[in-house]
């Protein structure tokens, strides 16, 4: 964990005592990023449906740079054992906060909510159930969508991109609530903005992932557009994943390709030159010459760029299990 | 009758093969009934959506036989991985699960190893696959790693193998490199060997192979020959890339000397020649740093027990 936050907590032996009490323990990791609702009506409406259930839970709530922890929760956290807030000393976005909310939960099911009403609070209790029959992983789906047709069609748009690499096809992949065990949680590769792709993730460490319809909260349905610069971070985000996703063993596929096409022009544009300069037109003073070497140039550097990657890829592969183990008979 | 370490263990990856585990289970029995060692047989399920695993599950009631399930599909070299990692065996035979590998081979094999092999390869005899689609890719595709590795093995795709353990816990597969087995033990001082086997047309279920991997074999034979020329020195490798970058940049420098010295400056005045031999300098430079950043990853690795493959105990 490169991101460091502060524990805001008074002493820890006081909440281990919430795991001695019961035996299974819920952890509710939420991150403050970007958005925020009131916390205490979004703790007090998440926590009444987890009291009807039999599991004790913990909240942890993770403070992203700029966001303040209100005096009220600051003052519940003194209060109650199973409320913890942890704070960022600058902003590290959600993924980080997400993955220090897992690090210092000590739940068996990490259920991740977002700082404020995405859907109904009832929701949750579907997710729970399905994790207690089995699933690794179990996704909301916000159905039906109240938002406007602008909102979901960029969710269209995202999910129909991401969905070309997932083997299974997830319709609503932005929502932020999930349930997980906490062996899943701990082995996903979240770093840079990839919190985004949790399910696709899980389901590629080999990870059963179910999706269940969950209703969407009325405040979440307003539309909302965003700058130039968050649709092309997005862009760069699927970017990565698809690369993540279909190249981190095998690099040299990417770069290879790429750079053979950069070869192929070089080469045939050279070939053109050399019969054209054999037929007697001269080719010192054009600038095809010069084109057709950094098509070479390029091309080179690619597959260059590709092998190193293929070092890499091969020196870490004695500490890399490509596989899963789901059952044994 | 079986005690906790079998000798043997024979390793078979199903992708989707319902049809296939119970005629493979009872065949493989049946090849090894008179075998005089104890076995084991582990059936690996590369996450199959046909019901595989019920077929895998009910073939593992005997006791000689263990089931894998993988999360998600991972492909042939991963799953044959996972089957390997939890070999108990000294011996491991891996062989494909659409029956097209005879396990009557199993034995003869396993006598070779032990003649003093690390590896023995099966050489798939009268092959019962289409010509155009599989045949004329595999013949080519061997003959290019045989050229570009110098292991002469004459049928690197054949799954049916004999591995003592201590090999295979000096390679580790990734990706789709179950077809360079060979070349990878070979490149950690391996003693290979291969024999005939035999080799039937598919009975039940799709062949998992199409006519696009050619070129991704390819692609994947390149990263090969510079991962195991070049494992411990990357730089030499990047260098000796460098070469023709710089003989490019020396041949354009030349010529504009020559056209500079003979026939003016006016004529010379064009900037393409320096222009173009400067590029490929540039090539070169950068070619060389990229090796000393291969170098740098490589340096980070060291001080691992991964990084001594070289000495194998005498037998």
């Amino acid at each position: 964990m490169s991101a460091q936050g502060t524990l805001m907590e008074p002493t820890s032996d006081t909440a281990n005592a919430v795991t001695a009490a019961g035996g299974r323990l819920t952890s509710v990791v939420i991150p403050v990023v970007e958005r925020a609702d009131d916390l205490l009506s979004v703790y007090h409406a998440f926590a009444r449906e987890l009291d009807a259930r039999p599991e004790e839970y913990e909240f942890l709530f993770i403070f992203d740079g700029r966001f303040v922890p209100p005096a009220e929760l600051v003052k519940l956290a003194q209060e109650n054992a199973s409320v913890r807030l942890l704070r960022f000393a600058r902003p590290f976005g959600e993924t980080a906060a997400l993955r220090l909310g897992i690090e210092k939960s000590r739940g068996d099911v990490i259920l991740t909510l977002p700082a404020y009403f995405q859907v109904e609070p009832e929701g949750i209790r579907l997710l729970l159930e399905a994790v207690s029959a089995g699933a690794d992983m179990v996704v909301a789906s916000r159905s039906p969508r109240l938002d406007s047709w602008l909102n979901r069609l960029q969710s269209r748009a995202f999910q129909g991109i991401v969905g070309g690499v997932s083997e299974q096809r997830f319709h609503d992949m932005a929502c932020g609530v999930r349930a997980m065990r906490r062996n899943v949680a701990e082995e996903l590769p979240l770093y840079g903005d990839l919190h985004r792709f949790i399910p696709a993730l899980a389901l590629r460490e080999g990870f059963r992932v179910e999706e269940v319809s969950v209703p969407q909260h009325p405040s979440d349905a307003r539309t909302r557009v965003y700058g130039p610069g968050v649709y092309l971070r997005r862009l760069l985000d699927i970017g990565a994943f698809f690369f993540l996703a279909k190249f981190t063993e095998k690099p040299l596929r990417f770069f290879g390709l790429v750079g053979s096409v950069f070869l192929g022009a070089g080469t045939v544009l050279s070939a053109v030159l050399l019969i054209q300069r054999v037929d007697g037109q001269g080719i010192a003073n054009r600038p095809a010459l010069l084109l057709a070497v950094l098509f070479l140039a390029l091309g080179v550097q690619l597959m260059g760029l590709g092998l190193v990657g293929e070092i890499i890829v091969h020196l870490r592969s004695p500490h890399r299990r490509a596989y899963r183990v789901r059952e044994r008979a | 009758m079986h005690n906790s370490e079998p000798a043997l263990s024979v390793v078979a990856p199903l992708y989707n093969e319902s049809q296939n585990v119970r005629p493979l289970v009872e065949w493989i029995l049946q090849a090894l009934e008179s075998y005089p060692r104890s076995f084991e047989i582990i059936l690996v399920d590369d996450g199959s959506r046909d019901g595989t695993w019920g077929e895998v599950r009910a073939a593992a009631t005997d006791p000689r036989v263990r089931g894998l399930r993988l999360g998600a599909n991972v492909g042939q070299t991963a799953a044959m991985m996972a089957g390997f990692d939890n070999a108990q065996g000294a011996v491991i035979v891996s062989l494909d699960g659409d029956l097209q590998n005879d396990p009557r081979d199993i034995p003869a094999l396993v006598a070779k190893l032990d003649e003093g092999y690390d590896l023995v390869c099966g050489w798939r005899q009268q092959r019962q696959d289409k010509l155009l689609l599989r045949k004329v890719p595999s013949w080519l595709a061997n003959r290019l790693i045989r050229r570009l590795t110098g292991v002469q093995i004459t049928d690197n795709g054949c799954s049916l193998k004999a591995y003592r353990r201590d090999l295979l816990s000096r390679i580790s597969l990734y990706a789709e490199q179950h077809r360079f087995i060979p070349a990878l033990s070979a490149s950690v001082g391996a003693r290979i060997t291969e024999m005939p086997v035999r080799h039937h047309a598919r009975r039940f279920g799709e062949s998992k192979y199409g006519i696009s991997r050619t070129l991704k074999v390819l692609v994947d034979l390149i990263t090969l020959k510079m991962i195991t020329t070049f494992r411990s020195r990357p730089l030499l490798g990047f260098g000796m890339a460098a070469i023709p970058a710089v003989m490019i940049a020396l041949a354009f420098g030349s010529v504009w000397l020559f056209s500079l010295t003979h026939f003016g400056p006016e004529k010379a005045a064009a900037l393409v020649f320096p222009g173009a031999g400067l590029l490929a300098l540039g090539v070169a430079f950068y070619l060389f740093m990229l090796g000393l950043v291969a170098e740098v990853a490589l340096n980070s690795e060291r001080g691992d027990a991964n990084d001594i493959p070289n000495a194998w105990e005498v037998r």
